[in-house]
């Protein structure tokens, strides 16, 4: 910052005319995008009104209305007569004439995204021992009343068969089935309400399980399963699909009607 | 007819009696089997199959059984284990909140206390519950402290007595026969030898139903062995036809421990990983314990 202050009334204000810092087309082939660079050639005079702008700012405020008055007019002159290069002097942004518009556009160059469309998931199937001895989809069930131990052994499973390169298609939870459990006093006919019971699942699903390898994954989810936890490995069926979706009372409805 | 053929050629086992030369045969003569492709894969338990032919080669077949009972109870954690069981919960308790059981329960011994302090017991006493939360309370703990959990060691255990099954029951448990093999009399697992005309899998059941009856519940796991077992008769017994013999494993699960039924054959054991030792050769128990599982 400058030390001293600096009065406008004694800054050469520059005028017009060609651009002391150097041709236009020297500007141009140095800086291919006509961008200025960082660290501007100002001529002295332009330096020193910037400079005399921002000491002043902090000193009193009729210096400073005087200074922007300047400033402005010098600048609006620069805008009409040497703009290659000054952008950011000037401070304003590539207008639609100017070589640079459009700098910044990238969306063209995007691939088209294909509006997404809210559409029933259709499900595969695969081979079950076929001529290559591969299940097809298996879902390995975990249920359990304890949540944490549950949700841990899913992704422990989970974990495993990424390890052991089988791949896993899916692992869902199913929803939460509340159950209260009622106490029958010895003498008394009231139902009491003893506890609530949380049942909790969780299902793993893989593909491409190999029959030789099937018993030794077996074995090691057997031997790591935790107390509490019982395991159920099945083939994927419609049946198990359709009872994740939701019924929809209205819809069914409103189609026996129609039908 | 279907046995079981395997790509990959057998290790020289049996102590190195085995040539490569053998092995390198083996493989090239793959009969005309039915194929289950047997992968080797790095889980412990490789599933290893060697090809053998028919009656061109000398080798005899047999299917033996490993028969596991499931641990019961889980093991015990280690040390380290339970001391960061111990401070996780003791983080988890410092992080929760509290239950509508406490909160309850800390509501009503407010009320209680006010109640003692100054006596404006009748607004209160009207919306009360008949059974506050402490007495509940105490009714859970009388009922917790009825409850009698089974002990973890069993008579069985104080007695070592290795023909029970109600023995170890956090580990594996696999049976163990006394077989007679050429003059010798050696624990095994139970083994028949293949005929011709069956799987080995039922060659290896067979070999279960001769030694502990027909109803036996038990659970084979897939049509894969687990392992095999390979050795050369010794030089006296040794002919052209009769070089040695392949002792095909596989494994199954005991669904019951209900053995009520008679045993055959009275020298049976049932005994974990870490005791095979004391009742198996050398050899035999390297190869058995490659496809034992004990987490």
């Amino acid at each position: 910052m400058y030390s001293s202050m600096i009065d406008a009334r004694d800054i050469p204000q520059w005028r017009g005319g060609l651009i002391p810092h150097g041709d236009k087309d020297e500007n141009r082939r140095r800086d291919p995008c006509n961008l200025l660079l960082l660290y501007p050639k100002l001529s002295l005079g332009q330096r020193s009104l910037l400079g005399g702008g921002k000491v002043l700012c902090s000193e009193k405020g009729v210096l400073l209305r005087h200074v922007f008055a300047l400033s402005r007019a010098a600048t609006a002159r620069e805008n009409r007569l040497c703009a290659a290069g000054d952008a950011l002097l000037a401070c304003h942004r590539s207008y639609r004439s100017r070589p640079t518009h459009g700098i910044g556009r990238f969306q063209h160059l995007l691939p088209k995204e294909v509006p997404k469309r809210k559409k029933e998931k259709v499900q595969m199937k695969e081979i079950s021992e076929g001529t290559e001895y591969q299940y097809g989809d298996l879902n390995i069930q975990m249920t359990s009343y304890d949540l944490c131990l549950v949700e841990h052994f899913a992704q422990y499973v989970h974990r495993l068969c990424n390890r052991l390169s089988i791949r896993v298609n899916e692992s869902y939870a199913m929803p939460t089935k509340t159950n209260e459990v009622l106490f029958l006093e010895e003498r008394g006919s009231k139902m009491q309400l003893d506890a609530v019971l949380t049942t909790h699942q969780r299902v793993v699903q893989i593909r491409g399980l190999s029959s030789t390898f099937a018993p030794i994954l077996l074995e090691i989810i057997q031997s790591s399963q935790p107390e509490g936890v019982h395991l159920l490995m099945k083939q994927h069926t419609e049946a198990d699909f359709k009872s994740r979706l939701k019924s929809r009372p209205e819809l069914e409805e409103l189609l026996a009607e129609m039908s | 007819m279907a046995a079981l053929m395997a790509a990959a050629p057998a290790r020289a086992g049996s102590g190195a009696r085995g040539t490569p030369g053998a092995g390198g045969d083996m493989a090239g003569h793959c009969g005309a089997r039915a194929m289950a492709a047997p992968l080797a894969r790095r889980a412990a338990g490789s599933a290893r199959g060697v090809c053998s032919a028919a009656a061109q080669r000398p080798w005899r077949l047999f299917g033996a059984m490993c028969l596991l009972r499931l641990p019961r109870i889980t093991q015990p954690l280690e040390k380290e284990e339970e001391e960061v069981a111990a401070l996780m919960e003791q983080i988890e308790l410092e992080k929760s909140h509290y239950s509508d059981h406490e909160i309850r329960k800390l509501e009503e011994e407010e009320a209680l206390r006010r109640k003692k302090e100054s006596s404006y017991d009748e607004d209160e006493a009207r919306g009360k519950t008949v059974i506050m939360a402490q007495d509940l309370e105490e009714k859970w703990e009388q009922k917790f402290l009825s409850f009698k959990a089974a002990p973890r060691i069993t008579d069985a255990d104080k007695n070592n007595d290795r023909t029970s099954l109600s023995r170890k029951l956090d580990s594996n448990l696999m049976l163990l026969v006394k077989q007679k093999i050429g003059n010798q009399e050696l624990w095994l697992l139970p083994q028949v030898e293949w005929q011709p005309g069956e799987t080995l899998r039922n060659t290896a059941e067979r070999a279960m139903a001769t030694f502990l009856g027909d109803h036996i519940q038990a659970k084979v796991l897939g049509n894969a062995p687990y392992g095999i077992y390979k050795y050369k008769f010794p030089r006296a017994i040794r002919t052209e036809n009769n070089v040695g013999a392949k002792v095909f494993f596989f494994k199954a699960y005991l669904q019951s421990s209900d053995l009520s039924r008679a045993e055959l054959k009275a020298d049976y054991l049932w005994v974990t990983k870490k005791e095979l030792g004391d009742y198996l050769k050398s050899e035999y128990l390297k190869k058995v314990n490659r496809f034992l599982l004990d987490l």
